[in-house]
């Protein structure tokens, strides 16, 4: 392991480290655009220039691999000179359009020019001109003029999707980025380039113009979309309500995670939370008389839930669980089930068209928590259940999030089921056609609306937290289960996601020693889990 | 050349890009062709050294290198388009557009300009009535104007296909524009 | 100081191209020779002959070779620039047509002394005659069987871009890509062509190659000066009496070169200025000629020997409209990749035609060598700062000139 001193202070990096990763190990952040610590080294930039001791002139840090008694200096005089510079030919052609620009307050030249730059501009001449608003494909528009041609977005189709759509055409002062004429740029992590892009060059035609990014409010979360877990940071709006229709998630951006998602996140999964803001949320408790719905108040809807649970036999009760809901909802849910003594619970239903899968990131699985559900001994037969229910045998379903009309049970079966059941409770974020035909509806808070926790495929456990406050009544499903079992007797304990969670710490051998803050924000695995092998 | 597109892969193609189709159809190797191409692979430790002079052959055959020829050279090599289309944007010798039936190339470079080549420029321009990077109507001639072609002892001199012309005059370059059919 | 000729020798022959001719005149023995030495012994020889590549960056060829790692067990690859392309520069045009055999000789030493069983020439693709005639030597020592008994050359043709000059832009080219040079390190003689170690030389230096294996690198040696043996092909264009090429000791002198071989100034008028070594040289000026033409004279008068293209300007030319049509051709063959070189090439072109066209700014001539100055050194490969030797040596020396065509300068 080399030991270097970068700026006087020594560290101790692993061999092979170059010196931008040197030096962010010391604190030092050396400015850079075309390095990606995903992806090969491009060294086009030229912006990372550090002096190293006994050279004769600044070199780059991102292809200088660090030795031992290396001297990196990131603040000479004539460092400080070649980055500013580097910063006037970066925007020789550029059109400083930054009012207009949707990268603005996030853009990489900006920063570094009231940085680094901060030289009067004294290119007056006709800059090159290069094509503009260029769909490059369902999510990503192309402004060529403003991209300084670092080649990330070229390299991430080269070697991480390995799709290669875009490449850098022509030469000179006229290269610019582009795909093959007639072609697109649609494979199924096309967003991520958006987020490596470090100018307006590349930016989300779904986010465009929707809300200025200093609007933006952020939260730390777990994509729900597979069961990856890829962490991702929420992105919401709600300074500016009056924007982009009263939409309050502006955006999903991947969040780093070693061991998880790296730096990417699919487009399934990035321009996944439509149903959050969708006009088919669950709102307030309903209930259904026949043909008539009217809302009804919490306490109503926990009486009668509280009722039905206390009134048919355990044996004729049946749940069917969702892998979408948190390991807090779980254990509260498992809690729930132990005190009535139910046997009846599954709640794995199977999709009506196979999820896709990937050797990057995707998984079949569409759920965020499968693995949770497995965990807290829930894995039932869901085909019994509803077998139950059609036979009658089974009198009270309660269904959560699922829509069982749209999974790849024969509907006629689930029509059966969700008839011949003399109490339906459906319980989730939006309302579907199964929760149609329920007689009670709890509207459940969407994952971005509450905290908790997710156990991914490979048992990492990770929290996401809460960015908005839940819409109309909507609870977190740990909230409305503790106020069914406080309606059963028992002692009201938990007031936050937290809570349940520390009970499951001590509920069994899985989930002993967790805690929110031993997870952090990159989680841990679950006792006894086989670490799968890391994303490529 | 014909209009007909059917190739589904350029179906959405602009307008512009759609101009400059060749017909996909006749976008073929023979099989002796083919062999070719597999011996030249078979040159490199990596096939993709071929790609140059791949797409010599390719532009030998079909006149140009159209998107449809990037693409069929593309799938020889399984390389994606884009990447083909990288190269042959970067080099000045593949023609992206069917060029004249003869390509006259002057250079404008430093010893060829000290030695008259803006003169000479101009009368080629006159003459053929087209400025550098233009074909004649009649589909003869490609004017190119060009960097250094080494050739600067014989300054100011020109490339017509494959032949350097050298110590050109006026009265020299009609002679030589008389020869070309 | 005429001295005597070596690489171009048989020119005056009109078969000189044909192994028939070159063997007649002694081709092939200096393989012969090598053949029964140390591949070691060869590298120590081209050292001791102080033997520098002769394609523009003057690293000494010799110790070059010795970069190739000692045990390494895969393939190793000689590669032949042939790539011609510096403005002013016509040499290799005249080896290959003229002395095609004499590359493949010195390439199948060059390529027993680096360990190599492959080798590719890269020409430069509108050299069309000379790849016919040095493919059709190649063909010739096939048939001879000095080639394909554990040597094979591979021909390969460029398609139009200077940049394919750069080694490891060429390597880049070689591999079927775009020109763009390649970071460094690796170096070439460590991770080259194909990720091979890779020796990339000049097709002049190889071709003096098997002369240093036949009369020594003693006698190569003292042709030349302490820090140069032997002589190199002058190319002289421009405004002289008798523009072409000229072989000479590399201790002779630019005047020389100009008024004894090239004949001096058309119609006898007045030097202006000289390029010596090709357009990326810095521009000397009519009393800046008495220096030897080697690669450190040239370094010690603030230019560079480059590709050796000497480019003689009188008094009839314009000094700012040479710059415009310098700068026009760097801003076009600026391959991209990197930030400096890409957009001041360009920039800098566009501030040249302004001045050129009498619509100059008073700032302009200070921008472009600030521009020029501060972009030096910063790229990945040497195009940007071959770019720079003129934009600032025109400028400096000339810059009363420039400040005439600017209004209210």
């Amino acid at each position: 392991m080399p030991k270097l001193t970068v700026n006087g202070k020594e560290v101790e990096v692993p061999a092979g480290t170059n010196l931008i990763e040197a030096a962010r190990s010391a604190g030092v952040e050396v400015p850079h655009y075309c390095y990606h610590p995903g992806l090969s080294i491009a060294g086009q930039c030229r912006l990372c220039m550090v002096d190293i001791e006994k050279t004769p002139r600044p070199t780059i840090a991102c292809n200088t691999v660090a030795a031992d008694g290396m001297v990196v200096l990131t603040e000479t005089d004539r460092v400080r000179e070649t980055r500013k510079s580097i910063m006037e030919f970066h925007l020789i052609n550029h059109p400083l359009d930054c009012p207009v620009c949707d990268q603005a307050g996030e853009c990489w030249l900006q920063i570094y020019y009231m940085k680094y730059g901060l030289y009067d501009p004294r290119m007056t001449d006709e800059k090159v001109h290069k094509p503009k608003a260029v769909p490059l494909g369902p999510h990503v528009i192309l402004d060529a003029e403003r991209c300084i041609l670092c080649s990330r977005c070229v390299r991430f189709c080269d070697e991480i999707t390995g799709t290669g759509e875009l490449g850098i055409f022509e030469r000179g002062d006229h290269s610019e980025i582009g795909l093959f004429p007639g072609a697109e740029l649609d494979n199924k992590y096309s967003g991520n380039v958006v987020d490596i892009c470090p100018v307006g060059a590349l930016t989300d035609r779904d986010f465009r113009f929707q809300v200025r990014v200093w609007y933006l409010e952020t939260a730390k979360s777990v994509c729900p979309g597979c069961a990856r877990g890829c962490n991702i940071e929420v992105h919401v709006n709600r300074r500016r309500p009056h924007h982009a229709e009263g939409r309050r998630v502006a955006r999903l951006k991947p969040r780093f995670n070693a061991d998880v998602n790296q730096w990417w996140i699919c487009d399934a999964g990035r321009y996944g939370f439509g149903s959050v803001d969708a006009k088919d949320r669950l709102l307030v408790p309903t209930r259904r008389d026949g043909e008539t719905t009217s809302d009804a108040t919490w306490d109503e809807a926990i009486a009668a839930v509280a009722a039905a649970v206390r009134r048919f036999p355990p044996d004729e009760v049946g749940v069917i669980a969702s892998p979408r809901m948190s390991n807090e909802d779980l254990v509260a849910l498992r809690r729930l089930l132990d005190i009535c003594t139910i046997q009846r619970v599954a709640f794995g239903v199977p999709p009506r068209v196979p999820g896709d899968e990937d050797d990057i990131l995707i998984r079949a699985d569409k759920s965020p928590n499968a693995q949770g559900a497995e965990l807290m001994g829930l894995a039932g037969d869901a085909r019994a259940i509803l077998g139950a229910a059609c036979g009658r045998r089974l009198k009270c379903l309660w269904i959560f999030g699922h829509d069982l009309l749209a999974s790849a049970w024969p509907e006629a079966e689930v029509r059966e089921a969700l008839d011949g059941a003399e109490m339906v409770i459906f319980t989730g974020t939006n309302s579907n056609p199964t929760s149609e035909r329920a007689h009670w509806v709890l509207p459940a808070a969407a994952w971005v609306e509450r905290d908790g926790t997710y156990t991914n495929f490979e048992g990492r456990v990770q929290r996401f937290r809460q960015a908005v406050e839940p819409l109309g009544q909507a609870l977190a499903e740990w909230e409305m289960l503790g106020r069914v079992l406080a309606a059963l007797g028992e002692a009201p304990s938990a007031t936050r996601a937290e809570h349940w969670f520390r009970r499951l710490a001590t509920a069994g051998p899985s989930f002993a020693g967790l805690s929110y803050q031993a997870l952090g924000d990159t989680g841990r695995l679950v006792a006894g889990s086989v670490a799968a092998r890391a994303p490529r | 050349m014909s209009e007909t597109d059917g190739a589904p892969s350029t179906s959405n193609r602009t307008p512009a890009a759609h101009a400059g189709l060749s017909d996909p159809a006749t976008t073929v190797f023979s099989a002796a062709q083919l062999t070719e191409v597999r011996r030249l692979q078979s040159l490199y430790p990596d096939p993709r050294g071929a790609l140059l002079p791949v797409l010599y052959m390719a532009q030998e055959t079909f006149g140009w290198i159209s998107l449809e020829v990037e693409e069929y050279v593309a799938g020889l090599f399984s390389l994606s388009p884009a990447h083909v289309h990288e190269v042959v944007t970067f080099y000045t010798l593949y023609f992206r557009e069917r060029p004249g039936r003869h390509v006259v190339s002057v250079c404008h470079n430093l010893s060829c300009h000290l030695a008259g080549a803006p003169g000479i420029i101009a009368h080629l321009k006159r003459r053929l009535g087209v400025d550098p990077g233009e074909t004649t109507e009649d589909g003869r001639v490609t004017l190119l104007s060009v960097e250094c072609l080494c050739a600067c002892e014989a300054a100011p001199m020109m490339q017509v296909d494959d032949r350097y012309e050298l110590n050109l005059t006026p009265t020299t370059v009609d002679r030589i524009l008389e020869g070309l059919a | 100081m005429t001295g005597e000729t070596i690489l171009t020798r048989n020119f005056a022959r009109s078969d000189s191209h044909t192994l028939r001719a070159y063997v007649e005149t002694g081709g092939y023995q200096a393989w012969a020779k090598a053949q029964a030495m140390e591949p070691a012994a060869i590298v120590e020889e081209v050292k001791a002959a102080n033997l520098r590549g002769l394609g523009g960056a003057g690293f000494p060829t010799g110790i070059k070779w010795s970069f190739i790692p000692k045990n390494h067990a895969g393939p190793v690859y000689l590669v032949i620039n042939a790539d011609e392309g510096e403005p002013g520069t016509f040499k290799d045009r005249y080896l290959l047509e003229r002395d095609p055999h004499a590359l493949v000789e010195g390439m199948l030493i060059a390529a027993r002394a680096i360990r190599s069983a492959t080798a590719y020439v890269y020409v430069r693709g509108e050299y069309v005659e000379p790849w016919r005639r040095f493919s059709a030597a190649v063909a010739e020592a096939y048939a001879a069987q000095h080639l394909g008994r554990g040597f094979d050359i591979v021909v390969h043709r460029g398609a139009g871009a200077y940049i394919c000059g750069e080694e490891t832009g060429l390597i880049s080219s070689l591999e079927g890509k775009k020109g763009w040079p390649k970071l460094k390190p690796p170096f070439p003689a460590i991770k080259g062509a194909f990720g091979a170690p890779t020796i990339v030389n000049n097709v002049e230096t190889i071709c003096h190659v098997p002369h240093i294996i036949t009369r020594g690198a003693a006698w190569f040696a003292a042709l030349g000066t302490k820090t140069q043996g032997g002589t190199r092909m002058y190319s002289v264009s421009g405004r002289v009496a008798r523009p072409g090429v000229y072989e000479a000791p590399v201790g002779i002198t630019l005047r020389q070169l100009i008024y004894e071989r090239a004949g001096g100034v058309t119609g006898n008028g007045r030097l202006k200025a000289v390029v010596p070594g090709g357009s990326s040289a810095a521009i000397l000026t009519a009393d800046e000629i008495d220096v030897t033409m080697d690669v450190d004279g040239l370094k010690n008068a603030g230019t560079m020997a480059g590709s050796a293209g000497v480019i003689v300007m009188d008094e009839t030319v314009s000094i700012p409209e040479a710059l415009m049509v310098v700068a026009r051709f760097y801003a076009h063959e600026s391959c991209g990749q990197c930030t400096p070189c890409r957009e001041s090439t360009g920039w800098i072109y566009k501030m040249t035609r302004r001045i050129v066209e009498g619509r100059g700014r008073k700032d302009d001539l200070d921008t472009i060598l600030d521009v020029a100055k501060r972009g030096a050194g910063t790229t990945i490969c040497a195009f940007y700062d071959g770019a720079v030797g003129p934009y600032i040596s025109y400028i400096e020396k000339f810059r009363g000139e420039f400040e005439a065509l600017i209004p209210h300068a």
